[in-house]
C-alpha cells in the first residue's frame, strides 16, 4: 500500500519467506479454492492468514529496515471470463524457469479485504470496485509430475 | 522474465543502486514511486538498499521464517536480483512473458490462480482514529490447490497462497 498520490509505499504485507525459499506462500484451507476451468472461474477466500508488515518491499526482501510487524489478513479473490486458453510446455531446465506444463485461461480477478497490523486496520473498498491488471488461472504440473 | 531479461534486469537494478548511492537522506526515493507492492521494479528497492544495511543494526533479513515438516518446497528457479535468487516469477508483469510458470511450489500438480490487483483500501489507525484511504497496486494474489510432495517427500493434498 501507498500513500496517497500514490506517494510513498507503507505497508507490504505478506507472510515471509521460509529458510528454504519458499516464497511468500503459505497454506491455506482447501475449502477456501474453488475451480472450475470449463466456466473459467475461480475464487480463493482465506480469513486471519498470518502475515507481517515489512513497510516496503525492500526491507520484506533484503531486510535492513525496522522488524516486521506481526498481523492477520482476510481476503477474496474472484477470477472470471475466458479471454484465452492457453497450453504451456517448457522444457527448459527448471532451474531457468522451465520443468512445468499447464493449461491456463487468462481472465480478469477482484478482491477485496482486511487486515489488522499493529494499531492498523485496514479494509479494501468492495471487490467490485478493484480491478486487475493480470489474471490467470489453470491447472499446471511441475517438479516430479512433469510429464 | 527469463534468464535471457536476467541482464537486462540486473543492469537497471545496478543503475538504480547506482542512483541510490548518490541519494541523500530527507527526500522521497526513487522506489517509493514504485507502482506495486509485488510488481518486480520494486524489488529494485531492495537491492539499493540492502549494501547500505548490511551493516547497520536494523533488522537484517526477509528469509526469517524457519521452514516447517509437511510444507510444500520452492521452485528451483525464479527471479535473481542482486545475485540472490527469489523463487518466484512475475508472469505478465512489467514486460515479463506471460508464459512464465505462476506456481511457487515444485513437485506439484494441481489447479493455479494468479492476479495482480488494484483497488482501494481504508486504513484506521486504532491509538489516533485517524483514517485514510490508501491505494493497493499490482498486488499479486495466487493459489495453488492439489497434489505436492512435500519437505518430507509425502505427497500430499492441500492448497496454498502467495499473498
Amino acid at each position: 500500500m501507498y500513500e496517497p498520490g500514490p506517494g510513498a509505499q507503507s505497508h507490504d504485507l505478506n507472510p515471509g519467506i521460509k529458510t528454504d525459499g519458499l516464497f511468500w506462500t503459505i497454506a491455506i484451507s482447501n475449502d477456501g479454492v474453488k475451480v472450475d476451468l470449463g466456466k473459467g472461474v475461480a475464487s480463493m477466500k482465506a480469513t486471519n492468514v498470518p502475515i507481517d508488515d515489512y513497510g516496503t518491499i525492500g526491507n520484506a526482501l533484503f531486510g535492513g529496515g525496522p522488524a516486521p510487524i506481526p498481523g492477520v489478513v482476510s481476503f477474496t479473490v474472484e477470477w472470471r471470463g475466458v479471454n484465452e486458453r492457453i497450453n504451456i510446455r517448457n522444457d527448459d531446465p527448471p532451474a531457468s524457469g522451465g520443468g512445468f506444463a499447464g493449461e491456463f485461461i487468462r481472465n480478469t480477478a477482484q478482491m477485496e479485504w482486511t487486515a489488522t497490523v499493529g494499531d492498523f486496520t485496514f479494509v479494501s473498498d468492495p471487490l467490485e470496485t478493484s480491478s486487475s491488471v493480470f489474471a490467470e488461472i489453470g491447472h499446471e504440473r511441475n517438479g516430479g509430475f512433469f510429464p | 522474465m527469463n534468464f535471457r531479461d536476467i541482464p537486462m534486469w540486473e543492469s537497471a537494478i545496478k543503475a538504480r543502486a547506482h542512483h541510490h548511492t548518490h541519494s541523500h537522506t530527507g527526500h522521497t526515493h526513487f522506489w517509493q514511486h514504485a507502482m506495486s507492492r509485488r510488481q518486480f521494479a520494486r524489488t529494485a528497492a531492495g537491492t539499493a538498499v540492502v549494501g547500505a544495511t548490511l551493516a547497520s543494526g536494523l533488522w537484517r533479513s526477509g528469509l526469517a521464517k524457519a521452514t516447517g515438516s509437511n510444507e510444500p518446497l520452492p521452485i528451483p528457479g525464479g527471479i535473481i536480483l542482486g545475485g540472490q535468487t527469489f523463487h518466484v516469477f512475475g508472469p505478465g508483469l512489467s514486460g515479463n512473458p506471460p508464459d512464465q510458470e505462476p506456481s511457487t511450489i515444485t513437485d506439484f500438480n494441481g489447479f493455479v490462480g494468479l492476479a495482480y490487483l488494484n483497488g482501494m483500501v481504508t486504513r484506521t489507525n486504532m491509538q489516533t482514529g485517524e483514517v485514510d484511504t490508501l491505494p493497493f497496486l499490482f498486488s499479486d494474489m495466487r493459489f495453488m490447490q492439489g497434489v505436492f510432495r512435500d519437505t518430507d517427500g509425502r505427497v500430499q493434498q492441500g492448497a496454498f497462497a502467495l499473498v
